[in-house]
C-alpha cells in the first residue's frame, strides 16, 4: 500500500509532464487563439524519437533529450508553416479543424512507421528509490521535475528578457497592435509552435520512460490532458497552465488512490467540466476577461449551396431503394449499410455543428448511449428490438442533451473542448458502471434487428431498414430546417449576441437541436448495436466523432443531403479504391486538411 | 524643406478599396507634406479608419498607389512599413494591457537595436510625458484613458518615426486630456515628425492641422489648408455647427 505522500509525489510528477504539454498549448492559444489538437501528436512523435534514440542509436540521456526537442520542434515548425499559416485569413474554426486533421495524419504516420504495438522505452537511469518521509522518489521522478522546472525557468527568461519573447507577449495581448510596432507575427507563431513542440516532444519521451511503454494511443490522451490543464489554468495563461497541470496531476492521483486506476481520466474530465461551468475563463482569470466577441466570422460562411432538383433526389432515393433487388454483392450492401448508419450520425452532427454552430467533438457518446440503451432494454426486458431502438434514440436525446447542457453557456472552441470531455466521460462511465453496463467486458449476444416480430437477417432487409430510417430522419430534418425553428438555429450560429438581443433563448434552441440530433444519433447507435451483436465502451470512440465531423464538413455544414453524400463518399470511396484499413484514418485526416484549405464549404455547400 | 516642389512624405493616389463587394474608397488621393500635420475628417462609415489601415498595410487596396518617402509601400507587410518610418497610435489606443507601462513604451522601439539610444529616448519620453514617470511599472491596462493615450503616443515616438498616423486620438478623453493631446501633437510635430490624423472632432483637428481633407462615403469632397476649410460654409454646416456651440 502506497502512502499519501507517494500519491502526492506521483501527482506532482505527472502534473509536471502535463505542464510541458499545457504550457505549449497556452502559448499557442495566447498568440493565435487556437487550441492545438495536434499537440498530443507531437508528444507521440517525441516518445518515438526518444525510442529510436535510446533503443537504436543508444544515445546518452542528455543527447536524447536534445534530439527529441529538436526533432519535435521541427515537426512543430512544419505544422505551423504548411498546415496553419495558409489558413491565417480563413474563418476561426478552420485552424482548429486543421489541427485535428494534422493530428490524425501524424498519429497514423507514426503507427504505420512503428506498428501499433506498444514498445518499451527504457529510462537509462538507475532503478533505485530514495526514501523521502513516508514515500519514495526515484531518479526518473527527479529528472521529470528537473526538466519541468528548467523549462519553466527558460520560458520565463525568454518571455521576460528576449526581444522575441516580448514580441510573443505583445502579440498574445493584441496581435494587430503588435504588428503596428513592427512585430512579425509569422515569426512569433513559428517561435511559439517550435517551443510548444519541443516541450511537448520531451514530455512524451519522459512519459514513455515513466511507464516504460509507448504506443500510439498516447496522442489523444495527451491532447486531452493538456487541454484540461490549460483550460483549468485559464486558456492562454502560461503560469496558469503550470498550476492547472499540477492540480490536474494531484486530482488524478488522489482519485486513483481512492477509487482505482480506471477512474483516473474520469476525474480529469470532471475537473474540466466543473471548471468550464463555474469558471470558464479558468481558475486564475483576472476579473477583466476577454470581451465576448460575436461569433460572426467563426464559422464557415454560408455559401451558395448546390441546388439538387427534387426529381433528382427522388430518383437517387429510388435507385438506392431498389439496389438490393439488383445483382449487387453482399459486400456493396454491407458497405452502404455502414454508410447509412454514419449518415444518421452525420445528420445529427450537421444539425448541431452546422446549423446551430456547436462544433461537437463528442458525438460518439450519443451513439453509445443509444446503443447501450437499446441493447440493454432488448436483452434484460425483452423489449422488441424496434421499440428498443426508438427508446435508445429517446434516451440519447434526453440524456445527451442533459449531459451537454453545461456547454450551452460556452462559445466557439470551448464548446468543442467541453463536448470532447463529455464524450470521454460517457465512455468512462460506461467502463466503470459495471452493474449496469457490464464494464470492460461489454455486452454480447445482443438480439439481431427485428421488426414486428420478424428478424431482419438478410443483408437486403437490414439495408432497407437502415436506409428507410435514415431517409425518414433526413426528411424530418429538412422540414425542420425550412421552418422558423431552422432560421432561429442559423441566427444563433451566425451571431448569438444578436440572436439573444432579438429575444431568442439560446439554451432552449440549443436544447432543441441536441434533442433532435441526439435522437438521430441514438437511433444510429441502437441499430449498430443490434447489427454488431457485441458492443463495449470503446466501440464508439472519439475517432468516430472526428470521422462524423469530417463527413459533415465534406458534405457542407448544415446540409442534410450533404451529410448523406459525405457519409457515402467517406465510407464508400476507400472500399472502391480498396484502401487498406490502416491507411483509412490517414486518408480521412488528409481529406479533412484538404477540405479546410481548399473547399471549406464542402461538396454541396454550407447552408 | 527642399527647394522647388517638395516631394510629399506620404502620398495616396487614386486608391480604391473594397470589402468584398462593397467599395470603401473611390479614387482616394491624399498627400502629407514633410513636417506637416494633416487631418482627415469624416463621419461614421466614411472610410477614415480604412484609410489608416491602407497606410499601415493592414488592408490592401484593389488599385492605386501609396508612396512613402518616394517609394511604394503597396505589398509590404505592416512590420516592413513600420521599419520604413511610420508609427501608429491606433484607435482606442490598443495598449498591451498586461504588460507594464515601461514595456509598452519600449515595445515601440521594437524595430530598433540601438540599446543606449533607446534608453535615452525612454528618458526623453518621460520629460515629454512626465506623468508616466510614476506609472512605469504599473500594468498598462490599469491606467485611465488619458494616461493610456499618453503611453500610446510615447510608444509611437519610440520608433523615431518620420510619420505618425493617429486614429481618433481624442476619442473618449476628458476635455482636459483633449487639450493636452493636441498640445502634444503640436510638440511632436515641432520636432520634425509629420502627423496624419483621423478625427471626428473637426473643430479641434482644424485647430492644429496644416491641411485637411473631408471624406464622405469614400470620396474626398473637400480639401485644402485647414485655415480655409475652417471658414468654408460647407464644413461649418456639416461638421462645425454642433461643436462650435459647445
Amino acid at each position: 500500500m502506497s502512502s499519501w505522500l507517494d500519491y502526492t509525489i506521483n501527482g506532482l510528477i505527472v502534473g509536471n509532464v502535463y505542464a510541458l504539454v499545457a504550457v505549449g498549448l497556452a502559448l499557442i492559444f495566447g498568440v493565435s487563439r487556437l487550441i492545438n489538437f495536434a499537440q498530443g501528436s507531437i508528444y507521440l512523435v517525441g516518445a518515438y524519437i526518444g525510442w529510436v534514440a535510446v533503443v537504436q542509436l543508444h544515445t546518452p540521456l542528455p543527447l536524447t533529450i536534445i534530439l527529441v526537442a529538436v526533432v519535435a520542434a521541427l515537426v512543430g515548425l512544419i505544422i505551423e508553416r504548411f498546415g496553419l499559416r495558409p489558413l491565417q485569413n480563413s474563418v476561426r474554426i478552420a485552424p482548429l479543424l486543421a489541427t485535428i486533421g494534422i493530428s490524425f495524419v501524424l498519429d497514423q504516420l507514426v503507427m504505420l512507421t512503428f506498428s501499433p504495438n506498444p514498445r518499451a522505452l527504457p529510462s537509462q537511469l538507475p532503478d533505485v528509490r530514495f526514501q523521502v518521509g513516508g514515500g519514495t522518489i526515484g531518479p526518473l521522478d527527479l529528472l521529470i521535475a528537473g526538466v519541468g522546472i528548467t523549462s519553466a525557468l527558460l520560458l520565463f527568461v525568454f518571455l521576460r528578457y528576449s526581444k522575441l519573447g516580448w514580441a510573443v507577449r505583445a502579440a498574445s495581448q493584441d496581435r494587430d497592435a503588435a504588428m503596428q510596432m513592427g512585430v512579425d507575427v509569422n515569426r512569433v507563431n513559428q517561435a511559439v509552435f517550435g517551443i510548444a513542440a519541443a516541450l511537448g516532444g520531451v514530455s512524451g519521451m519522459l512519459v514513455g520512460m515513466y511507464y516504460n511503454q509507448i504506443d500510439t494511443a498516447m496522442s489523444l490522451q495527451a491532447t486531452l490532458k493538456g487541454v484540461v490543464a490549460e483550460v483549468v489554468g485559464g486558456a492562454g495563461n502560461v503560469p496558469g497552465a503550470v498550476v492547472g497541470s499540477l492540480l490536474l496531476g494531484l486530482v488524478e492521483s488522489y482519485g486513483v488512490a481512492v477509487f482505482g486506476t480506471s477512474y483516473r481520466n474520469l476525474f480529469a474530465f470532471l475537473l474540466l467540466v466543473v471548471v468550464l461551468v463555474l469558471r470558464p475563463n479558468g481558475l486564475f482569470a483576472s476579473a477583466r476577461q476577454a470581451p465576448p466577441e460575436p461569433l460572426t466570422g467563426t464559422f464557415i460562411a454560408p455559401s451558395r449551396p448546390l441546388r439538387i432538383p427534387c426529381w433528382a433526389l427522388s430518383a437517387a432515393v429510388a435507385v438506392f431503394a431498389i439496389l438490393p433487388l439488383l445483382p449487387v454483392s453482399f459486400y456493396v450492401l454491407q458497405t452502404l449499410i455502414n454508410a447509412w448508419l454514419l449518415g444518421m450520425l452525420a445528420l445529427s452532427l450537421t444539425l448541431v455543428a452546422g446549423t446551430i454552430g456547436q462544433v461537437s467533438l463528442g458525438h460518439a457518446a450519443l451513439l453509445a448511449i443509444g446503443a447501450y440503451t437499446s441493447a440493454l432494454l432488448s436483452l434484460t426486458l425483452n423489449l422488441p428490438v424496434g421499440l428498443a431502438i426508438i427508446a435508445g434514440g429517446l434516451m440519447s436525446a434526453a440524456l445527451g442533451t442533459i449531459l451537454i447542457s453545461p456547454s450551452f453557456r460556452l462559445r466557439g472552441h470551448y464548446v468543442s473542448i467541453a463536448t470532447l470531455a463529455i464524450g470521454e466521460i460517457v465512455s468512462l462511465v460506461i467502463l466503470n458502471w459495471e452493474s449496469v453496463t457490464r464494464g470492460p467486458i461489454g455486452i454480447s449476444g445482443i438480439p439481431p434487428l427485428s421488426l414486428f416480430g420478424y428478424d431482419l437477417i438478410s443483408p437486403a432487409s437490414i439495408y432497407w431498414f437502415a436506409f428507410a430510417v435514415m431517409v425518414v430522419l433526413a426528411l424530418l430534418q429538412a422540414r425542420l430546417l425550412s421552418s422558423h425553428l431552422g432560421r432561429s438555429f442559423r441566427a444563433i450560429r451566425d451571431d448569438d449576441i444578436a440572436a439573444r438581443a432579438y429575444g431568442l433563448s439560446l439554451n432552449r434552441y440549443k436544447s432543441l437541436a441536441f434533442i433532435f440530433g441526439g435522437f438521430a444519433a441514438g437511433v444510429s447507435g441502437g441499430i449498430a448495436a443490434h447489427l454488431y451483436s457485441y458492443i463495449n465502451h470503446e466501440t464508439f470512440n472519439t475517432q468516430q466523432s472526428i470521422l462524423a465531423l469530417t463527413v459533415v464538413i465534406l458534405g457542407g455544414l448544415g446540409n442534410v443531403v450533404g451529410a448523406i453524400v459525405g457519409a457515402v463518399a467517406l465510407v464508400g470511396l476507400p472500399e472502391v479504391f480498396r484502401i487498406a484499413a490502416e491507411y483509412r484514418i490517414l486518408i480521412y485526416g488528409i481529406v479533412l486538411l484538404l477540405l479546410v484549405r481548399f473547399r471549406p464549404q464542402g461538396l454541396l455547400g454550407t447552408i | 524643406m527642399s527647394t522647388g516642389a517638395p516631394e510629399p512624405l506620404l502620398a495616396l493616389s487614386n486608391v480604391n478599396t473594397f470589402y468584398g463587394q462593397a467599395q470603401v474608397h473611390f479614387d482616394l488621393s491624399i498627400t502629407v507634406g514633410r513636417g506637416h500635420i494633416v487631418c482627415l475628417l469624416g463621419g461614421n462609415a466614411s472610410g477614415k479608419s480604412t484609410t489608416m489601415k491602407i497606410i499601415l498595410g493592414l488592408v490592401k487596396p484593389r488599385s492605386g498607389e501609396v508612396m512613402f518617402d518616394g517609394a511604394s509601400v503597396i505589398g509590404l507587410t505592416t512590420p516592413q512599413i513600420v521599419r520604413r518610418g511610420i508609427a501608429s497610435v491606433p484607435e482606442a489606443r490598443r495598449l498591451f494591457a498586461d504588460m507594464s507601462v515601461r514595456e509598452n513604451i519600449l515595445m515601440g522601439a521594437f524595430v530598433r537595436n540601438d540599446r543606449e539610444a533607446i534608453a535615452q529616448d525612454l528618458d526623453k519620453m518621460l520629460t515629454l510625458f512626465p506623468k508616466l514617470g510614476q506609472r512605469l511599472s504599473q500594468r498598462a491596462g490599469s491606467l485611465s484613458g488619458g494616461e493610456q493615450q499618453m503611453v500610446a503616443m510615447a510608444r509611437a515616438l519610440m520608433s523615431r518615426p518620420r510619420l505618425i498616423v493617429m486614429d481618433e486620438p481624442t476619442m473618449g478623453l476628458s476635455p482636459l486630456y483633449v487639450d493636452r493631446v493636441l498640445e502634444l501633437i503640436r510638440a511632436i510635430n515641432a520636432e520634425g515628425v509629420s502627423v496624419f490624423m483621423v478625427e471626428q472632432n473637426a473643430s479641434l483637428a482644424l485647430e492644429i492641422a496644416h491641411e485637411a481633407y473631408v471624406l464622405q462615403t469614400g470620396k474626398i469632397v473637400l480639401s485644402g489648408p485647414a485655415r480655409t476649410l475652417k471658414e468654408d460654409p460647407r464644413v461649418r454646416d456639416a461638421y462645425l455647427g454642433g461643436s462650435e456651440a459647445a
